[in-house]
């Protein structure tokens, strides 16, 4: 008998993920993909990973779902209201195509290839120490690598800036 | 018929859900009625501080000191008509409308008010706080936004820039309080300050992180969202009747919640001699933090915007990395001994 | 508990929504969101293995903390693209963005 937790929350990731994409307005889609990682961060919950959960809460939905939200605000303010034109419904049809061949030879792919048991151990949280210490020791170098990428990625955003701002001078833009 | 459970097994179901701890304590307190109540009685106090210090005595009609003008505020809000603007979208507001008052009353899950007297004991309950802290940008952008008008639009905007500026030296400032006690569970965070309250020797981290709530909780001097000789009302300018009520508590209950943090974190909770008991003890912190901050707003003007984001992005950062590092010399020459719990 | 293989299909399903929407829309901020979503299906594959292992291994914590991490940046990476890409040519239609100049 599944867990009704279970059924509630995956039901809640996959329909808002369909919702996000599917939805006439970008700022619907938007908010469907911030209710669907609320609803991924609930599954983490429920395997025991609590910090990830709030992590992915601050970090996706706090952060990432607002910068999306913001430059589809920012897109659409220029030139008024961007109409999305249906794109060909041949299309859209061959997307669920192969998305559910790709989705399908995955799941088979890992579920008849799995080395773990597929029964799980006892009720388990893990401890939030070893997550620290691991993180300092063992995967201190992908700590600093991290570091530099958010610096990379800060340095990265203003050069666009600077670059957009040379285009509009040197006349290639519109 | 042979399944169905009997209306006696419900009926017996329901009083022992409602007669359970965990119910008594998610309704009352310190839950759904202890932030209800908190925030209509912070309404009341600020209109009545302010009013002392511009000289003026506040409400005065509505019971005596004026102390049931919140009901009145309420019910003349509830029965007003809600107009929202032809092409905003009434349906997004009143959906985040709501989102922020529960976004707002969210982190008192995990915050003790008593030893033992928390719904939920987190182990992770810092994070948990601050996560529920992070999700107010998201929606004060989309009200901005989905009100269709300018000065709402923009009022988020100016929200957003601010609230996101001043998460970052909030969560740096608590890093020493992390690093002296090991732990991120907010009831082990206030035993462990039964010898020494953290406002002492987390003295910087207080201060920035006093400084990053009132940028969170957009008070003067971080008013610049609500700036009302310019955006009208900031962001909130389109919501109308009922919804106007539930934003407009949702700020206050931001206030008491966030209180309430900054005593659980750096004035030692509930800690105090034991003539009152020890839930008394955390309200009656909670609110002299309160008043502390409707006091400043009486007093300080504005903060200009670039002054705003400039301080929050290098100034309040660069003091939370000192207190890191105070913190680390501390527990360097031996002192950590002292808050391990 | 779950048996391992309902997480499996639920992160295959979420792949599967991600991948339809990176074949068949072409609002570029769509395809964003696809690439999102796909990250995450990634994550619940992590989070779940680490979980179902006898005893319970950390790694696939500490690797998904990492890839929330480099996703949010590439997230901003690819917004800062997007506003600029709208800023010179007046549209997000990647039908229509296929100059590399001009």
């Amino acid at each position: 008998m599944p867990d009704i937790a279970f059924l509630a929350l995956s039901g809640l990731v996959i329909a808002s993920a369909v919702f996000a994409l599917e939805a006439r307005e970008l700022i619907y889609g938007a908010v469907g993909l911030g209710l669907s990682l609320i609803g991924i961060a609930g599954l983490f919950i429920l395997l025991g990973a609590e910090y990830l959960a709030m992590f992915q809460i601050a970090v996706y939905v706090g952060a990432v779902v607002v910068l999306i939200l913001f430059t589809i605000m920012l897109v659409e303010r220029e030139r008024g209201r961007i109409v999305e034109e249906e794109e060909p419904v041949r299309l859209g049809r061959a997307g669920i195509y192969v998305a559910g061949l790709v989705a399908l030879a995955v799941a088979a792919a890992v579920i008849l290839l799995a080395p773990v048991s597929p029964e799980a151990p006892e009720f388990y949280r893990a401890p939030l120490q070893e997550l620290g210490r691991s993180m300092a020791s063992s995967y201190s170098v992908a700590l600093v690598i991290l570091g530099l990428l958010i610096g990379a990625t800060v340095v990265g955003g203003l050069t666009l800036v600077k670059i957009e701002q040379k285009e509009k001078t040197s006349g290639t833009a519109q | 018929m042979q399944g169905l459970p009997a209306i006696q097994d419900i009926v017996n179901l329901a009083a022992k859900i409602i007669t359970s701890r965990t119910f008594l304590e998610i309704v009352v307190f310190p839950g759904f009625l202890n932030v209800f109540v908190g925030a209509a009685l912070l309404t009341w106090l600020e209109r009545k501080v302010i009013a002392r210090v511009q000289l003026r005595i506040g409400p005065l009609y509505a019971g005596m000191w004026g102390i049931l003008q919140p009901i009145a505020d309420g019910i003349k809000l509830l029965f007003k008509e809600m107009i929202f603007p032809e092409l905003a979208d009434a349906k997004l507001l009143m959906v985040c409308a709501l989102g922020l008052m529960m976004i707002a009353a969210a982190p008192v899950v995990a915050i003790p008010f008593g030893d033992g007297l928390v719904i939920a004991n987190m182990d992770v309950g810092l994070i948990y706080v601050f996560a529920a802290i992070s999700l107010f940008p998201t929606l004060i952008l989309l009200i901005g936004w989905g009100s269709n008008s300018k000065y709402s639009f923009i009022g988020g905007l100016r929200s957003l820039f601010q609230q996101v500026a001043y998460e970052i030296p909030m969560w740096l400032s608590v890093l020493g309080i992390v690093m002296l006690t090991g732990t991120l569970n907010l009831t082990d965070i206030v035993r462990a300050q039964e010898k020494l309250w953290f406002v002492v020797p987390q003295i910087l981290g207080f201060v920035v992180f006093f400084a990053a709530v009132l940028a969170e909780l957009e008070r003067i001097p971080f008013d610049l969202p609500e700036a009302e000789s310019e955006l009208v009302m900031g962001w909130m300018t389109e919501l109308t009747g009922a919804a106007f009520m539930v934003g407009f508590l949702a700020m206050y209950t931001k206030l008491y919640v966030m209180s309430a943090l900054i005593t659980a974190l750096f004035l030692g909770g509930w800690s105090g001699p034991s003539i009152l008991p020890q839930p008394v003890w955390f309200l009656l912190k909670t609110f002299l933090v309160a008043t502390v901050i409707v006091i400043i707003r009486g007093a300080f003007p504005r903060v200009r915007v670039d002054i705003l984001l400039r301080t929050g992005w290098t100034r309040l950062l660069i003091l939370a990395f000192a207190n890191v590092f105070v913190t680390a010399m501390l527990i360097w020459l031996g002192f950590g001994w002292f808050w391990r719990v | 508990m779950e048996p391992l293989s309902s997480y499996i299909i639920l992160s295959s399903a979420l792949l599967g929504v991600g991948i339809y929407g990176l074949v068949s829309k072409r609002n570029a901020i769509r395809l964003l969101i696809s690439v999102e979503l796909i990250v995450n299906a990634a994550n619940i594959n992590f989070v779940a293995f680490a979980r179902y292992s006898n005893p319970p291994i950390l790694t696939g914590w500490n690797v998904v903390f990492y890839s929330i991490a480099a996703a949010a940046m590439e997230a901003t990476v690819g917004l800062a693209l997007i506003l600029v890409a709208f800023r010179l040519n007046g549209t997000i239609d990647v039908r229509k963005l296929n100059r590399l100049r001009g």
